[in-house]
């Protein structure tokens, strides 16, 4: 009788939303990938989107920085809409709709992900893809498994305000971050086991010195607070190990410091080394338990 | 892991050394249960030489202070490290259980409640 193949260790891999700290799950996809644990499932909300994309497509961690670099640029918001501040102002005259409604112009972000991902689908992943984005009438959790990898990541960066909502498959969809910044209840629902969560807190405004970095602070104390409490949920209601992955980083990360995504690689290489020696422990234990039942 | 149980005068401070996850989750669940089961359900849980813990670790503690509260004690941490406290900040522990900074302070705060 032919054994039965022994699979390689895996995780599920969830990456939250977290502007260009994201770029620190290059790092962690890098010790992951050099301790042989393979990656099953690979879940991404908002900036997490794009390099879940790239997790999911086998990008190595070299060609993935460098395409951070190239796309997660300042210019990615620079443009104004003019036509959003005319809709803000007088939204009757200049037809004001969710739809419509944004303060920055994306055909930058479009292009450049265009760029990258093409027409290629998320069902042709290698690695399963979900991406995740907020329904704006509902505020539930839609997850995009099908269509483009360019469309899905577009809707679950739609940061209210500054980039206008998407339409898909009859939905309205805004920014994953407003229904669950670290999704980890996707991989939980398609039967992962031990989850690899790499989570970022919002930060907090230094110098409140307008109504944008007010509505920030807002955002951020929402974020931070819906973080907490749908991580504490999920890690209790899973079945198996949630083991968060949540760099510290010493220096201040903004928005758009693509100069520090060596840095921030970094720093997730090092946060994901300090499990690395529980987590081989624990995927031996997990591997041995299916076939001792079976024994 | 590992755990040491000393008691001061109504409060038992279990002492714990090591990582909290699931490989030993239940062996602490086991250790906070020998007290509560002797009718001591007020718990200090001495984190100084806890360097990880993981959310299976986190749902022994919650099994824990359930249990201590619904005999009428509690379950207190103290002395977090850093990367530890994190990990309970960021999962919503610090909103549900006391937290002092080392553990004569919460011995102490038991006294004060009696």
């Amino acid at each position: 009788m032919t054994p039965p193949a022994v699979l390689a260790p895996a995780v599920s891999l969830v990456i939250g939303s977290g502007s260009v700290k994201c770029a620190a799950a290059l790092g962690v996809m890098k010790v992951l990938s050099e301790a042989g644990i393979a990656i099953d499932r690979v879940v991404g909300c908002s900036a997490g989107a794009l390099f879940a994309s790239l997790v999911a497509l086998k990008y190595d961690t070299v060609s993935a920085i460098d395409i951070t670099l190239q796309t997660w640029t300042k210019d990615l918001t620079s443009k104004p809409s003019r036509i959003g501040y005319l809709r803000l102002l007088a939204p009757k005259i200049f037809g004001f709709k969710p739809d419509n409604f944004a303060l920055r112009d994306d055909s930058s972000m479009l292009e450049r992900l265009h760029s990258v991902f093409g027409d290629r689908r998320i069902e042709d992943t290698p690695i399963p893809l979900h991406i995740t984005a907020t329904d704006f009438a509902t505020g539930d959790l839609v997850e995009i498994t099908r269509g483009r990898i360019v469309d899905g990541i577009r809707a679950s960066l739609a940061l209210p305000l500054a980039f206008s909502p998407v339409r898909l498959d009859g939905r309205l969809l805004v920014d994953g971050y407003l229904a669950d910044p670290l999704p980890l209840s996707v991989a939980m629902k398609h039967g992962s086991g031990v989850i690899v969560g790499v989570g970022f807190e919002s930060p907090y405004q230094e110098n409140i010195t307008s109504a944008g970095r007010f509505a920030f602070q807002l955002s951020a104390i929402l974020a931070n607070n819906l973080l907490k409490s749908k991580l504490a949920f999920h890690g209790m209601a899973h079945h198996s190990e949630v083991i968060m992955i949540l760099p510290d980083f010493k220096q201040r990360i903004r928005l758009f410091d693509t100069a520090k995504v060596p840095y921030i690689v970094e720093q997730g290489e090092q946060a994901a080394l300090q499990q690395l020696p529980y987590l081989r422990e624990l995927l031996a234990v997990e591997q041995a338990a299916p076939r001792a039942a079976a024994a | 892991m590992e755990t040491s149980i000393t008691e001061r005068d109504t409060v038992t401070v279990v002492a714990i050394r090591g990582s909290v996850d699931s490989l030993n989750a239940e062996q602490l669940t086991t250790a906070f249960a020998v007290p509560i089961q002797a009718g001591r359900t007020r718990l200090v849980a001495d984190f100084g030489a806890v360097t990880y813990t993981s959310s299976a670790g986190l749902r022994s503690l919650l099994a824990t202070v359930k249990d201590c509260r619904r005999l009428g004690g509690d379950l207190r941490i103290a002395a977090l490290q850093p990367q530890v406290e994190r990990v309970l900040s960021i999962s919503g522990f610090t909103s549900i259980i006391k937290i002092f900074s080392d553990c004569e302070g919460a011995v102490e705060s038991f006294r004060a409640a009696t």
